[in-house]
């Protein structure tokens, strides 16, 4: 939607010389005739007439607001009269039970001489479109009025004109329902931002229905079609998390299969490739292994065409999570490698972070705790250049348990031989909880994590006092 | 004897005309508190509204102003009390005369509204403003232009001066300047005049009203005469449908409330309108002429025709004048056969009719 330039717009007479100043001296002939009320003015009083006419008297002391209803009526507009009455009382209504914060912020209505004006521009002229029946006029008018109100105080004024524009659109039928279906979309918006989602899926669909095979384009030039598989898809995927909350698979992947499909009419690689991502991370939720895999393998084929290395990261570290799931660890290994890497190449930093963590994981879980430790500092190195502070604590918390495990093979032995040397390694181990004193048994895997341990002994007090389960468990 | 001598009456005391202010010369034997300066007057207030109020008016012109005991105190309270109910009844039929188009009697009515409440309410007060504008409507009425510009000036500049004034009170002045301008074929100022009265008439009582509706009529009217025809088709069909939904909602409640009542009691209700005389003379004289219009063109849009007759059918059955309600249920038929419109449009007139002949048949007990 678009908003429309300011119009030179047909202001009525009242409100015109509402917003003029009061001449000292009028020198239009209009003005002396309205004032005229005796048949004998000269022309010298004619020049220098300094005094009101009624209707200056009246535009003066009336309220704008009044005027505009009065010019209303004049002309014989009673139904934008009746309307725009109906609306300011609801105006009032909305504004005033015990809002006394927004109440300050607005202005009444009564001083947005703007708002006004178009209002009665559009509304005057709707009203002509609608009794010689040009309902495509009407729905125009309603339209730019609904665009004008596009904004956040005023939007419930947008959704009213949005009602009736679809109205109105019902009736129009000699366009072939271009009106219709673009009725339908607005329709459709207005659900979708009031959250009750399953009406705006049916507007959609509609939507999609009347501009399918159809090359219709609107004001900026789009395909409906286009937006309208492209709305369909948006409320559908917010349909399926709404459901995915509730642990309803089955109806999700029901939705996201028919979203995929919308995407393939589409047309579009790039629909159909985020389509078939999402249909997979479903089936992910819901356990069908198999088939996310055959899915997310359509979303990577599809990214390598387009050449999206974003979307490819994605469709890797999705296809990751599933064979992580099912226990592929290797492979697992592989993709999240690939991952890592094209993260870096285009400076995801966010990615690399999330994809670190997720090897560094596995790894922690296979036993592997130097090749863990060595991920996770990646993860966290990165998220201290993102300078985001509750994903740097998380990654510390990773890293700290991997060192806690690399570590916890040395405590074990110390304790295990409890010869004095080893007591004496631990207790200023304790006492410090800084370095441990190398063992010389496995020396050489403590050695690259030497230079290490003093950056991170903060870090690791931290965590261990905050997360003993996590050993208790591992021993 | 109903003739007085001025010269008779005691010093200090004048005696002055009813209708027009002029020494007396008649008393009327009925009341012996009223006085007149000729037949005609007495006759013209007589056929008006003397005799409607003829015995009412004792009580009140003859109180003592002093009171030296506390029932004449409270008789005196009363005695305003009664003027006030007086002054209602006096508005009233005053304004049902000029909606019956009689304007002649209409005056001294409404010369009577005016004089109690300026005895109740004082010279200056809002109060006074409808009494003004009946006077003023009357006048234009009987063709006096300067004289009913007279009275709404008056009633304009009492409206300017007060501070409360309710809006019921804008919108009638401006109807009524409105009606003046139009009488004096300054269509621009009628127009001007007659969109203030319909804003005020919203802010009063909303926008679908049956008292919002005489402005909206009176516009088309100018619109009519103007022959911008599109526009002053569109108000009358609001104006149609006002009444429509008004009639409507009143029948249902009307036919709701008997069914329940009919096993307690037995009886049947009597129908009515809900609204005042003044009121249902407006609603016939307005639905009557939109009708008078539509007629004309009947050929191009028989519905709504059709739609002004059955509002009409309704209007009467609830007046319970059924024999107009029948004749115009029947041109409605005829026009509807003729125009050969739809079944449903057919049958929806027959049922109309026949409820009408039932009700007919079993009158009020």
């Amino acid at each position: 939607m678009t908003t429309l330039p300011p119009l030179p717009m047909t202001r009525p007479k009242l409100t015109s010389l509402a917003r003029q100043k009061l001449p000292c001296s009028p020198t239009t002939a209009p003005r002396s005739q309205l004032i005229k009320e005796k048949n004998d003015i000269d022309h010298y009083l004619e020049e220098n007439f300094k005094g009101l006419s009624k209707e200056e008297v009246a535009a003066y002391r009336n309220s704008y607001k009044k005027n505009i209803y009065v010019d209303m009526l004049r002309d014989g507009y009673h139904k934008s009269f009746t309307e725009l009455f109906s609306l300011m009382e609801q105006w009032d209504a909305v504004r005033d039970p015990a809002r006394f914060g927004s109440l300050f912020l607005q202005r009444p209505l009564e001083e947005q001489r703007d708002k006004l004006d178009h209002f009665y521009h559009y509304l005057t002229r709707a009203e002509v479109a609608e009794r010689k029946e040009y309902f495509e006029d009407v729905y125009n008018n309603l339209y730019a009025l609904a665009c004008y109100f596009n904004n956040s105080e005023d939007r419930w004024v947008r959704n009213h004109f949005f009602e009736r524009c679809f109205k109105i659109a019902q009736l129009i039928k000699m366009d072939g329902g271009k009106k219709e279906a673009e009725a339908h979309g607005n329709m459709g918006l207005l659900f979708e931002e009031d959250g009750q989602l399953l009406e705006a899926a049916e507007h959609y669909e509609v939507f999609h229905q009347l501009t399918h095979g159809r090359m219709w384009k609107d004001e900026t030039g789009r395909f409906l079609n286009l937006l309208a598989c492209e709305s369909l898809l948006r409320t559908y995927r917010l349909l399926s998390d709404k459901m995915l909350e509730n642990k309803k698979y089955k109806q999700a992947i029901r939705i996201l299969i028919k979203a995929a499909e919308i995407a393939k009419e589409g047309n579009d690689r790039k629909m159909e490739g985020e389509a078939s991502y999402y249909l997979g991370l479903a089936h992910l939720a819901a356990g069908e292994y198999e088939t996310a895999l055959t899915v997310l393998n359509t979303y990577s084929k599809i990214s390598t065409e387009l050449d999206d290395d974003l979307s490819l990261g994605r469709a890797y570290e999705a296809i990751a999570k599933v064979l992580q799931s099912q226990g592929e660890m290797t492979e697992a290994i592989k993709y999240l490698k690939k991952v890592v890497k094209i993260a870096r190449n285009n400076f995801q930093n966010l990615d690399v972070v999330r994809a670190s963590t997720m090897l560094g994981d596995i790894y922690n879980e296979k036993g592997y705790y130097n090749k863990a430790s060595e991920y996770f500092q990646q993860a966290f190195d990165t998220t201290a250049e993102l300078t985001n502070i509750p994903l740097m604590d998380e990654t510390k918390v990773h890293y700290g348990i991997a060192k806690a495990h690399q570590m916890m093979q040395t405590v074990k032995n110390y304790i295990e031989s409890a010869d004095l040397t080893s007591l004496d390694y631990l207790l200023s181990w304790k006492e410090s909880r800084s370095n441990i004193a190398p063992d010389p048994i496995t020396a050489e895997s403590r050695r690259s994590t030497m230079e290490n341990l003093p950056q991170n002994s903060e870090h690791l007090e931290e965590e261990l006092s905050g997360f003993p389960d996590i050993q208790k468990n591992e021993t | 004897m109903n003739v007085i001598y001025p010269l008779a009456v005691p010093k200090g005391r004048r005696l002055c005309c009813e209708v027009c202010d002029a020494p007396a010369e008649r008393v009327c034997t009925a009341c012996t508190v009223t006085y007149y300066c000729g037949v005609v007057h007495q006759r013209a207030d007589w056929g008006s509204i003397h005799e409607k109020i003829c015995q009412l008016l004792i009580p009140l012109r003859t109180s003592m102003p002093f009171y030296n005991s506390e029932e004449e105190r409270k008789h005196g309270l009363q005695q305003l009390q009664q003027r006030q109910h007086l002054i209602e009844f006096c508005y009233t039929v005053a304004q049902k005369y000029l909606f019956e188009g009689k304007h002649e009697d209409a005056v001294p009515a409404a010369l009577h509204s005016l004089r109690f409440r300026m005895n109740v309410h004082g010279l200056s007060s809002v109060e006074l403003v409808p009494a003004y504008l009946l006077l003023a409507e009357a006048s234009l009425g009987l063709g006096r232009i300067v004289q009913a510009e007279e009275y709404l000036c008056q009633a304009q500049w009492t409206v300017l001066k007060s501070t409360e004034c309710s809006y019921a009170t804008h919108s009638l002045l401006h109807r009524n300047l409105g009606l003046l301008y139009m009488a004096k074929e300054n269509y621009e100022e009628a127009r001007y005049h007659l969109a203030n009265d319909i804003y005020f008439a919203s802010c009063a009582f909303g926008t679908e009203d049956i008292r919002t509706s005489g402005g909206y009529f009176h516009l088309a009217n100018i619109f009519y005469g103007l022959k911008k025809l599109d526009r002053a088709d569109t108000l009358y069909t609001k104006v149609s449908e006002i009444w429509n939904k008004y009639l409507n909602n009143h029948y249902q409640v009307l036919s709701q409330a008997r069914i329940q009542q009919i096993d307690l009691l037995g009886k049947r209700f009597e129908t009515d309108t809900g609204l005042d005389e003044a009121q249902e003379a407006e609603a016939i004289r307005i639905l009557t002429s939109i009708w008078n219009i539509r007629e004309s063109t009947s050929d191009t849009a028989p519905q709504k025709t059709i739609f002004v007759l059955k509002t009409l059918v309704m209007l009467y059955h609830l007046m319970m004048n059924s024999s107009k309600a029948q004749e115009y249920a029947m041109r409605a038929l005829d026009l509807a056969r003729e125009q050969q419109l739809s079944d449903q449009e057919q049958n929806s007139i027959q049922d109309l009719l026949s409820l009408i002949s039932a009700e007919d048949a079993h009158p009020v007990t």
